[in-house]
């Protein structure tokens, strides 16, 4: 045996370290939906609904067959005699309305933008020039344009056979709400209104179809966060076993929970391509994403809150109408609103919370998730409902949380709906963030500022978010567990394939160094593979903060099973029990013994003589990985744990407000974020000032707007405004690392900042404008919204 | 968001130019494509042919003539922003220019194109408003001059006639005294406006104010002549901050803005106000020092 001297140690967990994936993404080296290439590949258009609401009585495709370079063209009607449906595959959800649809639109569209027929011809020209060939004969039908609108009694109906257009109706009842309001010294009441955006990846959705009629083999590049339910999603509705259908998700240029739904046109493009027997391809472009990738966040809340004047805040009643859109997403379009009706307690010590929500069917494109997932509607109710509790009561923003907040024991803490709380400590946490952001100076400041005349505003926020959820009561079939697959080749190199799918998160990063971490080796000498449901069995994806926590667990599990074997193999050839064996810095090791870890694995391969009696050969497993100790369904008194773990984040911010424009300048974003142990320092940051410009983006750029026709007026990135590098807030970062019990310790990155920067944002506006009377009750702070408020502000 | 089928031919001339667009009323003349391109891909814009007057020569440069400030039409906004001569001559133009979009769209967008795509957010169309200037426009049946008040005639609309070709832009040479000032709202940095206001005025030797224009981009349908609002500081030796404020009452009164998603009919008053005190400050300070301003 060969004693060497150990090598550098590699580096851990929690260390900064360069992305691997940046020199192939940054040098245009990265595989793309548009860069994969196959011979005689063909491009579908797909012809879309001019009309917010009618019914299709005749589609003509004549004159498009005709065109020169075009293969086939197909109507919705067509495809669905033998093509399945799309559903949401929630029947016990007894108050959901139960839908069927097809990849086309059938005898209805719902929204501009809906596929109508699909062309597939030589080139994206042709095809598009054939778009205009075809000849819909619509009747038009009155639109409803939003929510509130489709409430109403004389509505239009979008299913005339529901009666009314209420898609989902869910009540909850936590505590003893009426008690609460009894016992209250006041009741406020409050209506909060989000609106409407989109999580605008950089590349729109997209995929790549080809069938091999031989073998009946489907292979799919899709452009998605979730290949392997996919695959069982196009498995289902082409008919082809699952075992025949291979979906690959390539680089991807963002998701952001766009593409944790499973897009008509994914399947559509499958089915096309069984049709044609060419390799097919779509591609949305940003217009087709505009109008019918995916839209979130627009709710109402109407709250009335029971409180205390010494600044206790007793019960929570709110009703919840919920902008849907077209119902017609699988998955679910109402889950995010759900997930907000259950985080509104947030970090807060609230048992008395009974809620109604109503999910409306409109005449707009499908809502769904979004990076946040519901959660910045309701930490944005809560929150603000302390902040102007406390302004009634003459009670600060920082007083108000302590009189409310979680106590420190015991851990766990179940909260009103239900949530198993494993966090930290909220009041250390908001110490710390005071301390960070320079609270008090910074009050001082806004006071100098106010005697200047200038609207200068301090806020604070925090959260608590689920992540890594398992929510099979929403996810329709699908639920929160991962796996992976490691193998240590003969060489001593490593493979590690997970089902999450990183859309430019630096998965190939944090993954190789928690796997080398395990194994005693260094990350470089690790391979990473994801998005591919051939290199692995199955796995549900990335979505819900959860790569780290699921992902990373599976992978730690798997590499130790595997260092475990490695083990039994050093123990044999040093003639040791296996637990006195030492894995570290590339080697099994018994005190000066050591044994290279790539002539472990050389034996388990090559020199399978030198295995212990009766062991197999080979270094590779296939784990699965499900911490348990989520709740799949709610009990019967509706209560739901739907996360493995919890994170938590507390931000600070300092505004000022251009009263003349409504312009709103951010001073200063403090974020505290603990999200359990870090695996590495620079990709949490990234996730962070991501997540901080998006949100940035919400308050003050984007909005998607319709008419009352039900028209869009946002349908491309003229109208639809993101902010660009020079508007991003660079926010401080505090870091604290709470473990939590799960394999790793960690809690899950990626949305925190994006939950809590719209309520403390919308917190030091209000401060920032509070002298002139107004109040923030509302997501949009953009130059012209904002203005309005000033505008309509009560005389005197 | 793929273009219909057209044609392309490049002329090296403005005679070939002419011809080239005196053979059917479906061309359109390509200089920066910054507009007509994605129009073209969202197939809103379908001009059987396209004629490319990026290799016409006689279309570049810029001249000053009997008093007389000529561009040609293919002048870049980057040019007109950073020649030295025409920061000396056309202050106003090379402050205007450097307004517009990011330098990527500078290098390519042309005086002309902005002008002829008539868009009513666009700041060249309203300077040309506020300088009285005109278009020259050439086709085979010769060539006219086009005044600015007759030459918008509502949204991406003028009264260019189809076979025309706009050759140059003429603004009247500044004469000592002279200041201007344009202010502008964009929601990001290189956006279109949301609004704008352009003041061009002259000083006396007394540093009265003799002359005053003003116009307004994102203030209605086309650049909007807004000089009526300033006819009060004719006369006047100051420009008191009350003076600036109700020269933005006046303004805001004169607009009729259009409400879009940037922003609503009375949120742009509210900027026409602020944009036109703030313009006017600018212009009045600029008239009163040397030259109109170039240095600064």
């Amino acid at each position: 045996m060969s004693v060497l001297a150990p090598p550098e140690a590699p580096p851990r967990t929690g260390t900064r370290t360069r992305r691997r994936e940046d020199t192939r993404l940054l040098c245009g080296e990265g595989e793309y939906l548009g860069d994969v290439q196959r011979p005689d590949l063909k491009h579908v258009a797909i012809l879309r609904s001019p009309l917010a609401h009618a019914r299709i009585r005749d589609v003509d495709v004549s004159g498009a067959m005709t065109l020169p370079g075009v293969i086939g063209v197909f109507t919705g009607a067509e495809l669905a005699v033998e093509t399945g449906e799309f559903s949401h595959h929630l029947p016990m959800i007894p108050t959901l309305r139960q839908i069927t649809w097809s990849v086309l639109a059938t005898d209805k569209v719902r929204f501009v933008g809906e596929p109508v027929a699909a062309v597939v011809a030589d080139s994206r020209y042709i095809a598009e020039d054939a778009l205009e060939l075809i000849e819909v004969d619509y009747e038009e039908l009155p639109a409803v344009s939003d929510a509130e609108a489709g409430l109403e009694a004389e509505a239009p109906l979008l299913y005339e056979d529901w009666g009314d257009n209420v898609f989902l109706y869910m009540p909850g009842a936590h505590g003893d709400v009426e008690a609460a309001f009894a016992n209250a010294d006041g009741v406020l009441q409050e209506r909060f209104t989000h609106h409407r955006i989109s999580g605008l990846p950089m590349e729109g959705h997209g995929a790549l179809g080809e069938f091999d009629p031989a073998s009946g083999r489907l292979e799919m590049y899709v452009s998605t966060q979730v290949p392997h339910t996919l695959r069982t999603v196009i498995s289902d509705i082409t008919g082809l076993s699952e075992a025949r259908v291979r979906v690959v998700a390539p680089d991807m240029g963002g998701g952001f929970g766009n593409k944790a739904h499973f897009m008509r046109e994914e399947v559509l493009v499958a089915v096309l391509a069984m049709r044609v027997r060419h390799p097919v391809v779509w591609q949305q472009d940003r217009t087709e994403n505009l109008l019918s990738g995916l839209h979130s966040r627009e709710q109402s809340h109407e709250v009335e809150v029971a409180y205390r004047d010494d600044g206790r805040v007793l019960g929570l009643r709110a009703d919840f109408v919920v902008d849907v859109g077209s119902p017609e997403l699988y998955i679910l379009g109402c889950a995010p609103a759900i997930v907000t009706t259950s985080v509104v307690p947030n970090c807060y010590d609230l048992a008395d919370y009974a809620f109604e929500m109503r999910c409306v069917a409109t005449n707009k494109c499908p809502m769904g998730g979004y990076r946040g997932y519901g959660q910045p509607q309701g930490i944005f109710l809560m929150e603000r409902v302390l902040d102007l509790v406390g302004e009634r009561l003459g009670i600060d923003p920082v007083t108000m949380r302590r009189l409310n907040m979680i106590p420190d024991e015991p851990r766990p803490y179940v909260t009103a709906t239900g949530a198993v709380l494993d966090t930290g400590s909220f009041g250390e946490q908001l110490t710390e963030l005071l301390e960070a952001a320079g609270y008090d100076a910074a009050c001082e400041a806004r006071e100098v500022a106010r005697s200047q005349g200038r609207l200068v505003g301090v806020g604070i926020a925090q959260m608590v978010e689920p992540t890594a959820p398992n929510i099979h009561a929403l996810a329709g079939r699908f639920g929160g567990y991962e796996m992976a697959m490691l193998t240590v080749q003969p060489d001593g190199r490593v493979n590690v394939a997970v089902g999450t799918k990183s859309q430019g998160q630096g998965h190939e990063t944090i993954f190789a160094k928690v796997a080398a971490e395990v194994l005693g080796i260094s990350p470089d000498d690790v391979e990473v593979t994801d998005g591919d449901t051939a290199a692995l069995p199955y796995g549900t994806g990335t979505w819900g903060s959860r790569s780290a926590v699921m992902g990373g667990g599976a992978v730690i599990k798997a590499a130790r099973q595997v260092r475990d074997k490695m083990a039994a193999i050093a123990a044999g050839m040093l003639e040791a029990p296996p637990d006195q064996i030492e894995t570290a810095d590339g080697f099994f090791r018994l005190g000066e013994a050591a044994i290279p870890f790539g002539q472990i694995a050389a034996a388990a391969y090559l020199h399978t003589f030198l295995l212990p009696p009766g062991m197999d050969p080979g270094l590779s497993v296939v784990v699965g990985y499900d911490p348990g100790n989520t709740s799949p369904f709610p009990d019967e008194r509706g209560k739901l744990n739907v996360a493995a773990t919890y994170s938590t984040a507390a931000a600070a911010a300092v505004v000022e407000v251009t009263e003349a424009t409504g312009v709103v300048t951010v001073h200063d974003l403090t974020i505290v974020h603990d999200c359990g142990t870090v695996i590495d320092n620079v990709i949490l940051d990234g996730q962070i000032h991501g997540a901080v410009a998006q949100a940035v983006g919400q308050t003050f750029f984007e909005e998607i707007c319709y008419d009352e026709n039900g028209q869009p007026q946002t349908s491309t990135l003229l109208d639809y405004m993101i902010p660009t590098f020079g508007d991003a807030v660079r926010p401080r970062i505090v870091h604290r690392e709470t473990p939590s019990e799960l394999l790793g310790g960690f809690r899950g990155a990626g949305e925190g900042a994006i939950i809590v920067t719209p309520a403390v944002l919308a917190a030091a506006v209000h401060d920032a404008v509070a002298p002139l009377g107004v109040a923030i009750t509302q997501s949009n702070l953009s130059p012209p919204r904002l203005r309005a408020l000033l505008r309509g502000r009560p005389a005197g | 968001m793929k273009p219909p089928r057209f044609d392309y031919v490049a002329p090296a001339s403005v005679a070939e130019t002419i011809e080239a667009l005196a053979g059917t009323t479906e061309a359109r003349i390509l200089a920066g494509g910054q507009s007509l391109v994605p129009l073209m891909n969202l197939r809103l814009a379908r001009p059987t042919l396209l004629v490319d007057v990026n290799r016409v020569a006689d279309l570049a440069g810029f001249e000053t003539r009997n008093g007389t400030l000529r561009f040609g039409a293919m002048c870049r906004h980057r040019f007109l922003e950073t020649d030295p001569l025409v920061r000396r001559e056309a202050p106003i133009v090379a402050k205007t220019a450097g307004m517009i979009g990011h330098v990527h769209i500078r290098n390519r967008g042309t005086l002309g194109g902005s002008i002829a795509h008539a868009d009513p957010v666009a700041e060249f169309p309203a300077l040309l408003v506020a300088l009285g200037g005109r278009v020259i426009a050439g086709s085979t049946g010769g060539e006219r001059a086009i005044p600015a008040a007759e030459l918008f005639a509502g949204p991406f609309t003028t009264s260019l006639e189809p076979e025309e070709l706009l050759s140059a832009v003429e603004v009247p040479a500044h004469t000592p005294g002279d200041g201007g000032g344009f202010a502008e709202f964009a929601r990001r940095h290189g956006d279109f406006a949301t609004a704008g206001v352009v003041v061009i005025l002259h000083r006396d030797g007394s540093g009265a104010c003799v002359r005053l224009r003003a116009a307004g981009c994102g203030l209605g349908p086309t650049p909007v002549d807004l000089s009526a609002a300033g006819e009060f500081l004719l006369g006047e030796s100051a420009l008191s901050a009350g003076a600036a404020a109700e020269l933005g009452r006046r303004t805001a009164a004169l607009a009729d803005p259009p409400g879009d998603v940037h922003g609503s009919k009375e949120y742009r008053r509210e900027l026409a106000a602020v944009l036109a005190a703030d313009a006017v400050r600018t212009a009045w300070q600029r008239a009163g020092s040397t030259g109109w301003g170039a240095g600064d």
